[in-house]
């Protein structure tokens, strides 16, 4: 996602900062806290509503009740993270699953495509509050949620991938009397892995998201019941250390995927092709 | 004159697909699938193998938007609020994602000090905000703006940028030695170069647009598709919903199509029966109006 453009490729022609990595950190460092201290001045000079705006002091201060003292944040963590994993798994096994089966028929696919363009035009989310009356208030109805907004990025990275498998390779296969079953563990889905990846992380990036949008629509447990109540309150200090926490979340589960990216198709860098090659020679040297 | 014979062969074109055997089958087939799920499903509504709470008959939710789009008419201020608070919140947003792309795809040192303010806006689910958000800008359209455009904001700037990366280093070898200058080099070769993904970014933002304005909308607001569809789940008249999330899919399939004109218009050389329009315009006014067209094969 943000390797594309976040990386130190300069346009040929523009100069390159070749720093060591501790004096760009610092500087990092030193923009943050500067920015910090303009925000903190503003407020404290009165030139921005706190209510709307609270110090960063107080934002940083308020993290102590919410995880130390009162401690409220916990249960609410919890919550969230199990109907964020829970939907997750759900969603994209079942989306990989049935996009592998539509993918496997052309008719099947095609019959199916209007349906799906359908699906996927609409915004998944809006099901929330059905999703709520056909589930009631409880942990189902967010579980459905997530469980939706994480099907349909697999699922249709799925679909494409196997169906724009490479026809010479399917050829070659066939003429070297491979079975269905094997063709498609063997070459279709290794070929499709990485766009398979792609989807899956995408799903995960909106899980989160997922779950907090059910979460501000009914539910009395989770952290959007949290901000939302916080900001309700005009607690804004609190809401903005829920916020950031949300954020730690997030950056989390990124890693998370990037890591399980990483060894799944590993292929495709070059790090995780020599562990897995280096593997393979020590099992190949221990067999012979 | 050419313009009325490529007309006719346009109709013709359209004729023969319409008559083409392979083509009138599936969409027979098509329609028979269609017609097979909506009749068991009145079937089980009528026969009582339905709960009506829970999946209404699609003669009911027929019904449901007939009265919303004919008798009431209450469906059209709200679509047109939502449309509304989404397409603003996409240009708000798409115009600073595109701005600040084009900053850091010239400047190194920028680049690397918004990236990792660009990491954190990016893993934090920018509907959280919704709450803070609506404390800052009210319940009234505002909000759902800002939310909109903010969540707008994360693909247009990093389909922009990588777009503006992928510069082609010959090319770009190429732009230098024939003397063209920096903003030559930028509006003839870079932007060109990068139009297909920042196209493809926003084609994601305008769909993540009606999603951001309809979920600020569930949050709190007074009109909106959104507080229609919730409201009428609340009050359990889930025909009447799904009729609203029908629309909803509407008018999500009408901001995709419109990008999806906007992208084959602006990036034409992707399209090829938009290129062959195009490079035919193009002729035609370069050898004048008074050649006629060639036939093509």
């Amino acid at each position: 996602m943000i390797q594309g453009g976040m990386n130190d490729d300069a346009i040929p022609g523009l100069p390159v900062d070749d720093s060591p990595f501790w004096k760009r950190a610092l500087k990092h460092a030193a923009i943050l806290a500067s920015l910090l201290v303009v925000w903190e001045f503003v407020t404290a000079f009165g030139y921005a509503d706190p209510l709307l705006f609270p110090r960063p002091s107080h934002i940083f201060a308020s993290f102590v009740p919410l995880y130390v003292t009162r401690a409220i944040v916990w249960e609410h963590l919890w919550v969230t993270m199990a109907t964020v994993m829970a939907g997750f798994v759900v969603g994209t096994i079942l989306g990989i699953v049935l996009a592998v089966l539509a993918g496997l028929s052309e008719t099947i696919h095609r019959y199916m495509k209007p349906y799906v363009i359908v699906l996927e035009a609409m915004p998944r989310i809006a099901i929330g509050p059905l999703m709520l009356a056909w589930l009631g208030f409880g942990f189902g109805a967010k579980l459905a949620i997530v469980t939706l907004v994480c099907f349909f990025a697999p699922f249709i990275n799925t679909l494409t991938a196997i169906l724009s498998a490479n026809p010479a390779q399917l050829e070659l296969m066939r003429s070297l009397g491979a079975s269905k079953w094997q063709t498609l563990t063997k070459a279709i889905v290794p070929d499709a892995m990485p766009m398979i990846m792609a989807g899956v992380r995408m799903a995960m990036a909106s899980a989160l998201g997922g779950a907090l949008v059910a979460e501000f629509i009914s539910s009395n447990k989770g952290m959007g019941v949290l901000l939302d109540n916080l900001a309700a309150q005009l607690n804004m200090s609190g809401a903005f250390a829920t916020l950031l926490s949300l954020t730690i979340i997030g950056y989390v589960l990124y890693a998370l995927m990037e890591a399980i990216d990483n060894r799944v198709i590993f292929w495709q860098n070059d790090r995780g092709l020599r562990r897995v090659s280096a593997r393979r020679r020590r099992r190949w040297e221990a067999r012979t | 004159m050419s313009g009325a014979s490529t007309m006719s062969a346009r109709l013709v074109r359209i004729a023969t697909w319409l008559t083409d055997p392979v083509f009138l089958r599936r969409a027979l087939t098509h329609l028979l699938i269609f017609a097979a799920i909506i009749g068991v499903w009145e079937w089980a509504g009528r026969t009582g193998r339905l709960n009506d709470l829970i999946m209404p008959a699609p003669s009911a939710i027929a019904e449901a938007l007939w009265r919303m789009y004919f008798v009431t008419g209450e469906v059209y201020w709200h679509f047109f609020v939502t449309l509304y608070e989404a397409v603003a919140g996409f240009f708000i947003g798409s115009a600073i994602g595109a701005g600040l792309a084009i900053a850091a795809a010239l400047s190194l040192t920028f680049r690397r000090y918004i990236a990792p303010y660009a990491i954190a806006l990016n893993v934090t689910p920018g509907i959280a905000v919704t709450p803070i958000f609506i404390a800052w800008f009210g319940f009234g359209w505002s909000s759902k703006i800002a939310l909109a455009a903010l969540i707008v904001f994360f693909p247009v700037f990093v389909n922009t940028l990588s777009g503006l990366l992928r510069t082609d280093r010959d090319t770009s070898e190429l732009f230098r030695s024939l003397g063209a200058s920096r903003a030559q080099t930028f509006f003839k070769l870079m932007i060109p170069n990068a139009a297909p993904m920042i196209f493809a970014g926003l084609k994601i933002a305008m769909t993540s647009a009606l999603v951001g304005a309809i979920v600020a909308e569930f949050a709190s607001a007074t009109e909106g598709i959104g507080i229609l569809m919730q409201r009428y789940a609340h009050k359990l008249d889930i025909a009447a919903s799904i009729a609203v999330l029908l629309s909803m899919a509407l008018m999500g399939l009408f901001l995709f199509t419109m990008m999806e004109i906007a992208d084959r218009r602006v990036v034409f050389w992707q399209h090829q029966n938009r290129l062959d329009a195009m490079s035919r315009r193009r002729r035609r006014r370069w050898s004048g109006a008074a050649v006629a067209e060639p036939a093509r094969a």
